[in-house]
């Protein structure tokens, strides 16, 4: 699903040169939930950037589902945004004079779906998080975690590969966490692949697996196997899913 | 992929702004498309066809103090003298300078007074057979006045019995045939019409029948009056320049002066209305450029508010062109319900100015134009700030702040 091979990221001023990422690599399988951590200022925020295709790399290669990232233009990944990649965001980020429905129509939209079609998403999406009868409502006549549950559907509705969040449970209390964390279990469950960035220990180990970014590079730790252990590799990926195999 | 619904529902939810800058619009358009009127109106006036070559043509005035002189000899002379002039085309004593404000007017009847008739208010001069000649008026029907037809004298004991009119003048008059060999009455006084010229101008542009005009074969030599001179193309100045020495050389107990080209005449009899109209000029640039700024400062004003948004939308897979597009989609909706709300206005603001100042009523086609104008002005202005919207980097989107 993800896969990044050396990926260098360099933040450059007048007066300094700052490495925020250094010979990332990364594989992300298909129906994977992974945790991001890290201390701030790690790297976290510029892997999900590049991993979500917001801002671009300085060396290195990507592959977002076999696409190539790298050779994409601005339109190009705009439309591969649109289609792979559900966002959520720590603030939610809502468009306060949207309402819900409208909300969750936005990518719809950009995509082009028909409004018949839309319709049908958004309240089925709507549903899932279960503010179904809310359609008409502004989101500042919502809580936070309601907020969050409608940036949740909206990053459902174009039916993703690829789910980014970004510190989703940062702006809730631990009751609304809670909620959203087992939303986000379901829809992990039901197939679609999670990448998750959080500084919340307690969240990160109730994803499957966990990784570390210290000072722009992996520490992988997987929590199947109980310690903190080397970079991530594909072999590990293949013991992990055989493990998982076995399991079930 | 056009998103009005939801654009127009968030206009709605948050409408001060556009409600302030719809207000502008509107106003701005009923003044401006209202101006542009009034400007296209004295436009028309002040380029209107006068009939003569006015870059051709000068007048100068002259006052006789010594009663012992005679005048009628004199003035003979001095036409003899500015005719003889090298460059000079023709020359003509008068009452009257086309043009310049100044001159006779009276009502020329069907009937002599008192019987009651049709009555057709003209500007006369009184001058003689050189002047078609030298005012360039071209004669459509009839002859010229005979030498002999006119009357040289100090007072008014003998009349002329002839005119030449204009076709302007002749239609008012005789709306239903030809005026020439009719018979018209200044007061008790009947003249023949011998000659009908093509329009020209009398010494009042905003009369209301400018073009009405009537000669008389009169040459009236008070103490003061005028000539008028026509030149060769490009000799007028150097002629200007040396009629007053060469005149006084016959006669010097004289003053002369207004020496003047007919369209230097024309300029300062109109120098008000340019300046009225410039000032609509004016007006308007800076009424257009007030509601540039309303519309360039608004929407800089809503991108930034909305800088978090626009990342966001870019995050969610708009691409640039579509960030552009809703900003300028959107300020076409509140500039162009302004403007369909302006329409209104300046239809209603027209016809109180008609009412008040009578003006001609506002032609809808200026409300129209002036709308596409600043249709077009809106989108110039909310397009820079639209592209600035455009580079906002999707990366905003996971900035915390």
């Amino acid at each position: 699903m993800i896969k990044m091979n050396n990926i260098n990221k360099v933040y450059q001023t007048e007066m300094v040169q700052t490495h925020a990422l250094r010979d990332f690599n990364l594989e992300v399988e298909q129906g994977e939930f992974i945790a991001v951590t890290g201390p701030s200022g790690s790297g976290k925020t510029t892997f999900l950037n590049i991993a979500g295709m917001l801002e671009p790399f300085s060396s290195g290669t990507y592959e977002l589902d076999g696409i190539d990232v790298g050779k994409l233009n601005d339109n190009q990944r705009a439309d591969l945004r649109n289609q792979k990649i559900g966002f959520i965001f720590q603030g939610f980020n809502l468009i306060p004079d949207l309402n819900l429905y409208e909300n969750v129509e936005v990518p719809l939209r950009y995509r082009g779906i028909k409004s018949a079609e839309r319709k049908k998403r958004i309240e089925r999406c709507l549903e899932l998080v279960g503010l179904g009868a809310r359609a008409k409502h502004l989101p500042q006549q919502l809580s936070g975690g309601q907020q969050q549950r409608v940036a949740i559907a909206r990053a459902l509705a174009g039916e993703p590969r690829f789910l980014l969040a970004d510190e989703p449970t940062g702006n809730l209390d631990s009751l609304m966490a809670r909620q959203v964390m087992e939303i986000l279990e379901e829809i992990n469950r039901e197939g679609a692949t999670i990448v998750m960035v959080t500084h919340d220990p307690e969240l990160a180990r109730r994803a499957p697996r966990n990784i570390q970014v210290v000072d722009g590079q992996l520490a992988d730790f997987s929590l199947y196997q109980g310690a903190p252990n080397k970079q991530q590799t594909a072999g590990d990926i293949a013991a992990r899913a055989a493990a998982r195999a076995a399991e079930a | 992929m056009l998103e009005l619904k939801p654009m127009i529902n968030a206009l709605l939810r948050s409408k001060i702004g556009a409600v302030l800058l719809l207000i502008q619009v509107a106003i701005t358009l009923a003044i401006v498309s209202n101006a542009a009127f009034m400007i296209s109106d004295r436009l028309t006036y002040l380029n209107q066809e006068t009939g003569y070559d006015e870059e051709a043509i000068f007048s100068l005035s002259v006052s006789t103090f010594d009663p012992s002189i005679n005048l009628v000899q004199q003035y003979a002379q001095d036409e003899r003298d500015l005719r003889a002039i090298d460059g000079v085309i023709d020359a003509a004593m008068t009452n009257w300078m086309p043009l310049s404000g100044s001159g006779s007017s009276s009502s020329m009847h069907l009937v002599p007074n008192p019987e009651i008739g049709t009555g057709v208010r003209a500007a006369y001069f009184t001058t003689n057979e050189h002047m078609l000649n030298t005012l360039g008026a071209k004669l459509i029907e009839g002859r010229n006045f005979y030498p002999e037809e006119v009357v040289h004298a100090d007072n008014y004991g003998k009349l002329p019995n002839t005119t030449i009119v204009t076709k302007d003048f002749a239609e008012e008059l005789y709306p239903d045939g030809s005026a020439l060999g009719k018979v018209l009455y200044q007061g008790e006084d009947a003249v023949e019409i011998i000659g009908i010229i093509d329009t020209i101008k009398g010494p009042w542009l905003n009369d209301s029948r400018p073009a009405n005009v009537v000669i008389f074969p009169f040459n009236l030599s008070q103490p003061r009056t005028g000539f008028l001179v026509r030149t060769e193309p490009g000799k007028r100045a150097e002629v200007m320049a040396k009629v007053e020495e060469l005149l006084l050389k016959s006669e010097s107990r004289r003053v002369f002066y207004g020496i003047e080209g007919l369209d230097e005449s024309k300029a300062s009899y109109l120098a008000r209305d340019t300046l009225v109209m410039r000032m609509l000029v004016v007006l308007i640039v800076v009424l257009v450029l007030v509601t540039a700024l309303g519309i360039f400062g608004l929407t800089l004003f809503n991108i930034s508010k909305r800088t978090k948004q626009i990342g966001t939308r870019r995050a969610l897979g708009a691409r640039k062109s579509a960030i552009v597009r809703y900003f300028l989609i959107e300020n076409f909706l509140v500039a162009g319900l302004g403007l369909v709300i302006g329409a209104a206005l300046a239809v209603l603001l027209g016809q109180q100015l008609m009412k008040v100042f009578s003006l001609p009523s506002l032609s809808f086609t200026f409300v129209l134009a002036s709308a596409v104008f600043m249709l077009i002005m809106s989108l110039v202005a909310a397009w820079g700030p639209a592209l600035r919207a455009a580079k906002v980097a999707p990366s905003i989107a996971t900035r915390s702040i």
